[in-house]
């Protein structure tokens, strides 16, 4: 079980699901559409993507 | 355990390694299971991590568990943030596992598996890691500095442009080559276009459904994707066999490079949010299942290797690419050995996630064997493969010709028995046309990935799912890589044209963003263009230089690395470092000397141009490899300067007449508690 719940903590962090719950968090905002354009103005995922390896 | 256990433990490990390094290496004209090559590799890694990771942890970097890391003295939630380090450790490996360990060995494998299995096992263990390892925790120390300026500051503003122009030409050549690979995989293939083709409207409608209906769910809208993307596979077997649809996805080599060219520059410029992430998430969804798939099944079926461990082609003739052994099989497998590029993964976004020293270790170091376990997957992968079909599907039809009657007459004469029909018959069941000079790496890793799966799960009627899962598995991967580098590498176009003209640099002024894709695609796309009309494949001048650019890379990051280890005051350690250094500037000094002026036109950019112009051949060939030549060149020579500058700085250093002032962040007492996970 704790196995399984930390393999969805991993996967929640690669996709950005954990991000975007702290930023949520962070500024005090509901979940939706509205904070999510938001996250990913902020986060750069909505202009810049991470440097990926060959 | 008590010491004792331990010892023994030990010990046993080592023996069993020691034992298999034996099979793999001294087996001479019998076949060989694959379960060696992975008993080889578990024992290699796992001494590798216990011993010398530790060993570098301890004397050489002196981890300090009560430093208090950038993410916890910077936290700011959004790039700052302590994590868990299991999930640190998951998404570096996410980020640094690209189509690279799956493609080089492929294409190593035209030596015999050995060669390529023995590269990867000590050039991750000594060279990759290592870099990964040290690159992470020198950029932790500087509050998540990138390598391009930890160069600049370390080494000085020599350091920072060299580093700055290699991150540039590699991310031009990676991208020629992704693409060319691709285009290799996909040409008179209607099931394979059709399939990546529909990849684009699910990653659009991910977007849609992730930005409007249910924001933040990527798990939800990546597993939908996945779903879609099994449709889309299955739904290429309808397309390939209904004429009417098959003739639009039935593409040439040129027509598919240039839809690849006009979507790169479509994907620069579009946002991100609404292809790009998407098809992102898909990827990495797809990636971490089928690498864990592929794992259990080699456990699960451990197929017998057929491919000798040492083929004729280690004199150099291979058919695949020209060159011998040494250089040419340490710059063909990149990643899986040791791969420049992923310093620049270990000076991005992890360094920012680290909650404490020590775990850089596990993240660095461990990451990287996982990717190394990876390379050693392709080669078996590989090398299940009759070596007459594997032959046959590598090499091009300027070496072996395009008729499948010649084909398989050259490929047996070299000792590789393979038959038209068995050519045939095995491009059916796969539900292909044909299999012959399908170059690149990508469909013969399908091939092995199918056979292996389909001994596995399904058998030999769904072996064409299998197939064109493999495919779509790795031309997902490498669009991935092709879209994310071509929009990074206009962002580092744009950073470097607003030191010219501020407006340029303004990365949502809609002019710039149209200049600078179209620089950056119109680089790569020049390459791929000149790999698709190459008549030998494309593959043979292509690979090799981008092997070359990504260990150079590694050679700046090493340079980088070895000066501050002796900053540090740990001289007597710098070998760890300057080790793989010099390793690597003799394998990549000796490749490119032969890539320019070897004799052989099959091997040096220039021979090949002398010989279409004594035969008076197209002129845009002969200037292409004049090209080549001078990219070549150019990358030696930027390379030699940075090399000149370390070692003036660390003469001066040893000497004593230089100051060793570093960039390193001053040490703060951690007050994070211990982790328990």
């Amino acid at each position: 079980m704790k196995l399984i719940r930390l393999l969805h903590e991993i996967l929640r962090e690669i996709f950005e699901e954990s991000a975007y719950e702290r930023f949520c968090a962070r500024q005090g905002v509901p979940p939706g559409a509205p904070s999510y354009a938001s996250f990913l103005r902020e986060s750069g995922t909505g202009t810049r993507p991470k440097v990926k390896c060959c | 355990m008590n010491s004792i256990l331990r010892f023994l433990l030990w010990f046993v490990i080592a023996l069993l390694g020691g034992l298999a390094f034996g099979t793999i290496a001294l087996h001479r004209g019998e076949q060989i299971n694959a379960l060696w090559l992975v008993a080889a590799a578990v024992c290699t890694y796992a001494l590798g991590y216990r011993f010398y990771s530790k060993f570098i942890a301890a004397k050489v970097l002196a981890l300090d568990p009560q430093r208090a890391t950038p993410a916890e003295r910077l936290e700011n939630g959004r790039d700052f943030v302590p994590t868990n380090k299991w999930v640190v450790f998951g998404h570096h490996f996410a980020a640094i596992a690209g189509p690279g360990p799956l493609v080089g060995p492929v294409l190593a494998a035209q030596f015999g598996y050995l060669p390529g299995t023995l590269w990867i096992l000590v050039g991750a263990v000594f060279g990759g890691c290592v870099q990964d390892f040290v690159i992470l925790l020198f950029s932790v120390r500087r509050d998540g500095k990138s390598l391009t300026e930890m160069a600049k500051d370390e080494i000085g503003r020599v350091g920072g442009f060299v580093a700055y122009a290699s991150v540039i030409a590699i991310l031009v050549i990676l991208l020629a080559v992704c693409a060319l690979i691709v285009v290799n995989a996909l040409k008179q293939s209607p099931w394979g276009a059709f399939t990546i083709t529909m990849t684009i409207p699910i990653a659009l409608l991910m977007g849609v459904y992730l930005r409007r209906l249910r924001p933040g769910r990527v798990l939800e809208t990546s597993a939908i994707g996945f779903v879609l993307v099994l449709l889309a596979i299955w739904g290429g077997q309808w397309a390939s066999q209904t004429p009417a649809v098959a003739k639009y996805f039935t593409l040439t080599a040129p027509a598919l490079a240039i839809a690849i060219i006009l979507y790169g520059f479509a994907a620069s410029a579009l946002p991100v949010w609404l292809l790009l992430a998407p098809r992102d998430y898909l990827s990495t969804f797809v990636k971490l299942g089928t690498i864990g798939l592929l794992a259990i099944g080699i456990v699960l079926m451990h197929p017998t290797l057929h491919m000798p461990p040492l083929t004729r082609f280690i004199d150099g003739t291979g058919p695949i690419f020209a060159g011998k052994i040494f250089p040419f099989a340490f710059i063909t497998i990149a990643c899986g050995a040791i791969s420049g590029f992923h310093s620049l993964i270990s000076s991005g976004t992890t360094p920012k996630l680290i909650r404490r020293e020590t775990e850089i270790r596990m993240v660095g170091y461990g990451a990287m064997l996982c990717e190394s376990m990876v390379a050693i997957m392709a080669t078996v992968a590989a090398c299940v493969l009759e070596p007459g079909t594997y032959f046959a599907i590598n090499s091009p039809a300027g070496i072996v010709g395009q008729a499948a009657d010649k084909a398989v007459g050259v490929i047996s004469g070299w000792g590789f028995p393979v038959t038209a029909s068995g050519m045939q018959a095995l491009a059916q069941s796969v539900g292909e046309q044909t299999l012959f000079n399908r170059t690149g790496g990508a469909p013969a890793f399908a091939v092995g990935m199918a056979h292996i799966f389909s001994n596995s799960l399904g058998g030999q009627a769904v072996m064409a799912l299998w197939y064109h899962f493999a495919l779509m598995f790795e031309a997902l991967f490498i669009l991935t890589v092709l879209d994310a580098g071509t929009r990074v590498g206009r962002f580092m176009i744009q950073d470097a044209l607003g030191h010219i003209w501020k407006p340029l640099g303004r990365t949502s002024w809609y002019p710039s963003i149209v200049t600078t894709s179209a620089i950056i695609v119109a680089a790569w796309g020049y390459f791929l263009w000149q790999g698709v009309r190459d008549p030998l494949g494309g593959i043979n001048s292509l690979w090799p230089l981008f092997g070359i650019a990504n260990q150079l890379l590694a050679a700046v990051a090493l340079c980088v690395a070895t000066t501050i280890i002796i900053k540090m005051h740990r001289a007597k350690y710098a070998l760890v470092t300057l080790a793989p250094l010099t390793w690597l500037v003799i394998v990549t000094f000796t490749a490119s000397w032969h890539k320019i002026a070897d004799s052989d036109p099959r091997i040096g950019f220039l021979a090949q141009a002398r010989q279409l112009a004594a035969a008076g051949g197209n002129p845009r060939l002969i200037f292409n490899n004049r090209l080549d030549a001078v990219v070549t060149g150019i990358l030696i020579a930027l390379v030699s300067l940075l090399l000149i500058e370390s070692l003036r700085h660390w003469t001066g250093l040893l000497s004593g007449k230089r100051t060793a002032q570093t960039s390193e962040a001053p040490s703060i007492p951690t007050r994070l508690a211990e982790e328990r996970v």
